[in-house]
C-alpha cells in the first residue's frame, strides 16, 4: 500500500549513514545529535552503547578478533567524532588496536605458511594443511 | 487508502523499498549459482546427500521415469509431513510462552548451519582450488565467523548490515545444500512446499496462520530467523515515533506490532535431526498505535518489509537446481521469481497482512524452468549454430 507521505522529499538520511557519519536529521529530532552507531536513529542509544562496546570488547578476547572489527564497523561514529562518546570510544579504540595486532600476527603465520610452503617446514606442512586435514579428518565429502 | 500522495514520492519510497528486499534475494540467488558451478564439475555425485528428504527414496540413475516421479512425491510428502510437525511444535512452544527456549535454538541452529556448512563447504572451495590455508588458520576464521554471526542473529540490537549480511549467508549454505538432492525429488519437493506454504498461511487450520495471530494478540515476535529491510524514513515527523518504535522491545508502551513468522525446515544430516527456524513468508511491519492512527493513513510506511529466510532459501534451490542444467534456465528462473515477488509484494501492499512469498514465485519459476529447457533451449541453439543470434 502506498503511504501518504508528507513530505515534500523522501528523507534519505539514514540509508546515507550506513556509509558515513549520521548527520543530523533535520528538524525533529534536535538537529546537534550524532548516533553513536552507524545505523543512525535506527541503532542504539548511548547508554545501552557503551554496555554493547563494553560487552564486544570484553568477549573479543575469546580469539575473537572479527568480533573487534564489528564493533569498530558498529561504532564508526564513535571514532570519527574524537570528542563526543568518551565512554564507547575508549572500548572501540582498544578493540581495533586487538583486532590490528591479532590480525597482523595471523596475516604474518597464514602468509609464512602459504608462502614458505614444503621448503621451510619440511613434511609438517602436509599434516597442517587444510586439504589434507580435511581428507584424513573425511570433511571434503559429503554426507 | 488514501492515494493523494503526488507519483514521484511514491515510486521514490516504493522503489526504496523493493530495492531493499530484491538485492538481498539477488545476491542470495548469485551466490547459490555460483557456487554450484564452481563446485560441481561431475554431475553424477549428487547421490551421496542423504537427508530427511530422501529418506523415503533414493533416486537412483537406472531407474525409470516413473519410478523415480513417484519416489520424488513420497520424498517430498515425508519432507511436508515433517515441516508440518515441527511448525505445530513450535506453534506449541510459542503457545507455551517458552520464548527463551526458542531463541536459544534458533542461536544455536545459525552456529550449527555457520560452522558446519559453512566449515564443509569452505573445505570443498579449499580442494577445489588448493589453497595452501593451514588449519590453524582456518579454525580460527570458521571459528569466529560462526561465533559473531551467532551474535549476529540472537542478539536483539546489532547492526541492520551485519545481520542481513549473516542471514544471507545462512541462507546461501542451506540453498547450497539443497541443491544437492535428487533432481526430480528437488523439483517436486519445491511444488509442494509452495502449496504447503499456500495452506499454511491463508488457511485459518494453518499453523503460521496460528502462529502470527499468536503473536499479534500478545503484541510480541515470534523468534524467527527473519530478513529484515532496512526501514525507509519517508517523513521528518515519523523519526520520534520510529525511534520509540524501535525501542519496544526495551517494554516502552509504544505498542508496535511487528509479526515475524516461523517455519521450521527440517533437514536431516547423517542420522540428526536439526531443524532450522526458517520462514517462507513475507509482512510488513505496522505499528498501530493510536498516534499515527490519528495522524495518518500511511501505516505500511513505517514498517520495513520482512521476507523469510525460507523463501531466500527455496528460491536459490529453485535457481541453483537450474544452474545444474544450464546458465540459459538460470537466467528464466532469475527473472520469473523477481517477476513473482514482485507480485507478491503488490498483494502485499494490498491486504496488508502476512501472506506467503513461495507460491506465485516458484509455480512461474517452475513452469519457466521447464519451458526453457524443453522450447527455449532448442531454438536458442539453433538460433546460435546459424550465427543468427548469440
Amino acid at each position: 500500500m502506498e503511504e501518504a507521505s508528507r513530505s515534500d522529499e523522501p528523507n534519505r538520511n539514514p540509508n546515507t549513514d550506513r556509509s558515513s557519519n549520521p548527520n543530523p536529521l533535520s528538524s525533529i529530532i534536535s538537529s546537534a545529535h550524532v548516533w553513536p552507531t552507524i545505523d543512525g536513529p535506527l541503532g542504539l542509544t548511548e547508554e545501552a552503547s557503551v554496555d554493547y562496546a563494553r560487552r564486544f570488547y570484553k568477549f573479543g578476547f575469546a580469539l575473537l578478533p572479527w568480533l573487534w572489527a564489528v564493533n569498530c564497523f558498529y561504532f564508526w561514529p564513535v571514532l570519527r567524532h574524537s570528542r563526543a562518546f568518551p565512554q564507547i570510544r575508549n572500548y572501540v579504540v582498544r578493540s581495533a588496536v586487538g583486532f590490528s595486532v591479532f590480525t597482523s600476527l595471523l596475516l604474518a603465520w597464514a602468509l609464512t605458511f602459504s608462502l614458505g610452503g614444503e621448503q621451510l617446514f619440511g613434511p609438517v606442512w602436509d599434516k597442517l594443511v587444510m586439504y589434507n586435514v580435511a581428507d584424513r579428518l573425511g570433511l571434503s565429502g559429503l554426507a | 487508502m488514501d492515494r493523494t500522495q503526488r507519483p514521484r514520492s511514491v515510486l521514490d519510497s516504493l522503489g526504496e523499498e523493493l530495492i531493499g528486499i530484491l538485492t538481498p534475494v539477488s545476491i542470495c540467488m548469485f551466490t547459490v549459482v555460483l557456487l554450484v558451478c564452481l563446485l560441481n564439475s561431475d554431475p553424477s555425485s549428487s547421490a551421496s546427500f542423504s537427508s530427511i528428504a530422501t529418506a523415503a527414496y533414493s533416486e537412483t540413475d537406472s531407474d525409470s521415469p516413473w519410478d523415480k516421479l513417484l519416489g520424488a512425491f513420497l520424498n517430498s510428502l515425508v519432507f511436508v509431513a515433517a515441516i508440518t510437525v515441527a511448525t505445530f511444535l513450535l506453534v506449541l512452544l510459542f503457545y507455551l510462552r517458552c520464548v527463551r527456549f526458542l531463541k536459544l535454538y534458533m542461536g544455536f541452529s545459525a552456529f550449527v548451519v555457520l560452522a558446519n556448512l559453512g566449515g564443509e563447504i569452505s573445505v570443498l572451495l579449499i580442494d577445489r582450488f588448493r589453497l595452501p590455508v593451514d588449519s590453524v588458520t582456518f579454525s580460527i576464521l570458521l571459528f569466529n565467523f560462526s561465533v559473531v554471526g551467532v551474535f549476529a542473529v540472537f542478539m536483539s540490537r546489532f547492526s541492520i548490515l551485519i545481520t542481513q549480511g549473516y542471514l544471507v549467508v545462512i541462507g546461501v549454505l542451506v540453498a547450497y545444500f539443497f541443491t544437492m538432492l535428487p533432481e526430480w525429488t528437488t523439483w517436486v519437493l519445491l511444488v509442494a512446499l509452495a502449496l504447503y506454504d499456500l495452506a499454511a498461511v491463508l488457511l485459518p487450520v494453518g499453523p503460521l496462520r496460528l502462529l502470527v495471530e499468536m503473536a499479534i494478540s500478545r503484541d510480541e515476535d515470534i523468534p524467527a530467523l527473519v530478513y529484515e529491510a532496512r526501514p525507509v524514513i519517508r517523513d521528518d515527523s515519523r523519526l520520534v515515533q520510529r525511534r520509540v518504535w524501535r525501542d519496544r522491545r526495551s517494554s516502552q508502551n509504544d505498542d508496535d506490532l511487528e509479526n515475524n513468522e516461523v517455519v521450521n525446515v527440517v533437514r536431516a544430516e547423517e542420522d540428526e535431526q536439526r531443524s532450522e527456524i526458517s520462514v517462507p513468508l513475507i509482512e510488513r511491519s505496522r505499528p498501530e498505535s493510536s498516534e499515527t492512527f490519528l495522524e495518518g493513513i500511511g501505516l505500511g510506511s513505517s514498517g520495513a518489509i520482512k521476507l523469510g529466510l525460507g523463501d531466500f532459501i527455496f528460491y536459490s534451490v529453485l535457481v541453483g537446481r537450474a544452474a545444474m542444467y544450464d546458465l540459459m534456465t538460470v537466467y528464466a528462473c532469475y527473472l520469473a521469481i523477481i517477476a513473482g515477488l514482485g507480485v507478491t509484494l503488490m498483494l502485499l501492499s494490498v491486504y496488508q497482512k502476512a501472506l506467503p512469498a513461495l507460491p506465485v514465485s516458484i509455480m512461474l519459476g517452475v513452469v519457466f524452468y521447464f519451458l526453457a529447457r524443453l522450447f527455449l533451449e532448442v531454438f536458442v541453439v539453433q538460433c546460435s549454430s546459424n550465427l543468427v543470434m548469440f
